[in-house]
């Protein structure tokens, strides 16, 4: 279930009962108050800055769950990208398996400039979102004229088409296979004076350095920017096309319009995500326009929840989890910490064959199958609000 | 074409229109002579009506007749493929135009079946149809238009369930009240004519009532009423005038009078 479908819900069940009054106010103020655009944003903003310190720094919690900040970066890296992709596929319905040539595309033209003009990260980050809108506009402006399995297969064809490109006639560019190495040196400090490498003043112990600064602003911007279109006309548009597109050519919109300025504005996403990746890389592996990058972000999509604002983070986060930590852990110790509290206790060491490193893929396939089955329609982020529901239920609401 | 250009375009179309509905009672809507097919299905065979202003004209005739062609003829969908005949509205061609473009003209469809956003509130439902117009306002959230919508607060004079229920998913209504939000969704627009696709399909019988209450409600306001029903009976109670179709042909036009004293034609492609 959308976020916006769900906040439909919300309104239209007030506790008008009697029953459990204080905690059924409390609750309609809550459900009022977490819909306001200024409370999305500045949760986002909570939640960008204790995210790195959870992961990869607070004692116990980033011990057990032995986060590290550049997976931090990625996952909010790939976060947004997610939220560009479920842009177009979870509130207008069109699933694109070719997003990699926007996320690639917008890569190797930050790349590209980097190397040949200039490696300011603002400067990278506009080129690679235009690469990606103009590149977009083009892709849309062809895969639209199908519809269903039919844009799909048009996406993914014109994405491994940019990956071949990519790869053998433009390699004196790209560094074909090798992919394309900025090289850390290249890129400039932030606005000419703030190495990205260093820590941010007075909350470094959050953040740590600018680089994460920078990715998280992106965040921020791109949470608030997906926030305001789906709440927008827009928004409204997109997901009516989504339910029914005659339906909404009877209306009198202008459906391909629509579709067309959706795909751009979630290439342009992509492409914003494909930017920071390549600076924070400080590379560009081929790879990023290949056909599994796109499978990835629609995996990661699903995962966490589609037609949601926040469930694609989410996704990204637990997909990029099971690929990197589970996938290294060839040990699993439990109670680490454990002397702390009993001195002299020791942490327990479980035998090799308990390891999940060989079995990420099936871990990986496994929660996908889960969700799939279960929650199939609001993923990760619907089963936790349907909790939170129930919970809220339970404390004075009506649900 | 650029922005400018259509809004140029639509300024241009808007005047013409006004100037040519000056006479009350014309016909404002012309079906003449025209074939419709479904790939190589020949469905609609030299099929003419014409509705006339302010008036509910009812369009009924077996299932299969090609009630429903007709009206997704009109609106110009994707299929049928209209291959001869011309349909005018206020006097200009329509025939092959956008299906878009015919409802901003002034054309409204309720289609059959599920009519509605049934993910989108009820609000929403109602609202979509607001965007059509706006061309400055991409992101803001308050809209400007060069079509007069119609006000809320007469909508739901109409409909006062529906704002009882407005921040209720459409797909939660009962179907009574489906129809009663697709109906105002399309009334919204200000339609200068408005065509119900078998609007009384699977309601109970006081639900019927309902809607023909509101449809006639519709007329009193001005607004001209094209009916395609099977409910022969239920039609003829709102309808002025009539058209029976069957096999893709017209095979009786007449007022809804002279189609309750011909008994033989009601028996033969009604069967009532």
């Amino acid at each position: 279930m959308s976020d916006e479908t769900r906040r439909a819900d919300d309104t239209g069940t007030v506790d008008e009962t009697g029953t459990g009054l204080a905690g059924g106010d409390l609750l309609t103020r809550w459900r009022s108050v977490k819909e306001r655009e200024s409370f999305v944003i500045l949760g986002t903003v909570v939640a960008v800055l204790l995210f790195p310190y959870l992961f990869a720094r607070a004692p116990v919690v980033s011990e057990i769950l032995q986060g590290y900040q550049s997976l931090a970066e990625l996952m909010l890296i790939w976060g947004i990208f997610v939220i560009g992709f479920d842009l177009l596929h979870g509130y207008t319905g069109l699933l694109s398996f070719g997003h990699a040539a926007f996320w690639g595309g917008g890569a190797y033209a930050a790349g590209v400039f980097a190397i040949h003009v200039s490696g300011s990260p603002i400067a990278m980050i506009l080129v690679g979102t235009t690469f990606a809108v103009l590149l977009a506009w083009v892709l849309g402006f062809l895969s639209l004229r199908r519809g269903g399995i039919y844009f799909a297969i048009l996406t993914l064809a014109f994405a491994q088409m940019l990956f071949y490109v990519a790869l053998q006639p433009l390699s004196n560019l790209t560094g074909g296979d090798n992919g394309l190495g900025i090289g850390g040196s290249t890129i400039e400090p932030l606005l000419g004076f703030i190495p990205l490498d260093a820590g941010v003043p007075v909350i470094t112990m959050f953040v740590d350095t600018w680089m994460y600064m920078l990715i998280g602003i992106a965040m921020v911007v791109t949470v608030a920017f997906a926030y305001r279109v789906l709440n927008s006309p827009y928004g409204m548009v997109f997901r009516a096309i989504r339910e029914n597109e005659q339906r909404a050519e009877f209306v009198g919109l202008n459906v391909w319009r629509y579709k067309l300025m959706s795909f751009v504005l979630s290439g342009a996403i992509a492409g914003l995500a494909g930017s920071l990746f390549a600076i924070q890389q400080a590379r560009v592996p081929v790879e990023s326009l290949f056909w599994t990058t796109s499978g990835e972000v629609v995996i990661m999509s699903v995962i966490g929840g589609v037609g949601s604002l926040f469930g694609g983070p989410i996704g990204a986060a637990l997909y990029l989890y099971i690929s990197n930590i589970v996938q290294g852990m060839s040990e699993v110790v439990l109670f680490t910490q454990i002397d702390k509290l009993f001195p002299g206790a020791q942490a327990v060491v479980l035998p090799e064959w308990a390891s999940p490193a060989p079995y990420w893929h099936l871990i990986l396939g496994l929660l996908f199958v889960l969700v799939v089955v279960f929650i199939p329609r609001g993923g990760i982020w619907g089963g936790l609000q349907s909790i939170g529901s129930r919970i809220g239920s339970r404390f004075g609401g009506d649900r | 074409m650029s922005q400018s250009d259509e809004t140029a375009t639509e300024v241009d179309r808007e005047t013409t229109d006004t100037s040519d509905r000056s006479t009350v009672g014309q016909s404002i809507l012309e079906v003449d002579a025209i074939d419709a097919y479904y790939g190589e299905s020949h469905i609609l065979r030299d099929l003419s009506l014409h509705v006339e202003e302010g008036e509910i004209c009812a369009l009924l005739g077996r299932n299969g007749a090609g009630k429903t062609t007709t009206l997704r003829s009109i609106a110009s969908t994707a299929e049928p493929e209209v291959r001869a005949g011309q349909i005018r509205f206020y006097g200009h061609e329509i025939t092959h135009m956008a299906t878009e473009d015919v409802a901003v003209r002034g054309i409204s469809l309720v289609p059959e079946e599920r009519r509605i956003f049934p993910d989108l509130t009820v609000e929403e439902n109602i609202h979509v149809a607001e965007v059509v117009r706006n061309r400055s306002n991409v992101l803001g959230r308050n809209i400007s238009f060069d079509r007069e919508q119609m006000p809320d607060e007469d909508l739901y004079e109409v409909f006062p369930r529906l704002e009882e229920r407005l921040s209720q998913k459409g797909g939660t209504l009962s179907g009574g009240e489906q129809q009663m939000l697709a109906i105002a969704r399309a009334l919204k627009q200000n339609p200068d004519l408005l065509m119900l696709d078998e609007p009384y399909e699977g309601l109970a019988p006081q639900i019927i009532q309902s809607v023909e209450a509101a449809i006639e409600r519709i007329r009193e306001d001005g607004t001209t009423v094209l009916l395609v029903e099977q409910n022969a009976v239920a039609a003829m109670n709102v309808a002025d005038r009539c058209y029976v179709v069957d096999q893709g042909s017209v095979v009786f036009e007449g007022t809804a009078e002279e189609l309750r004293n011909d008994e033989e034609t009601r028996q033969r492609y009604l069967g009532v």
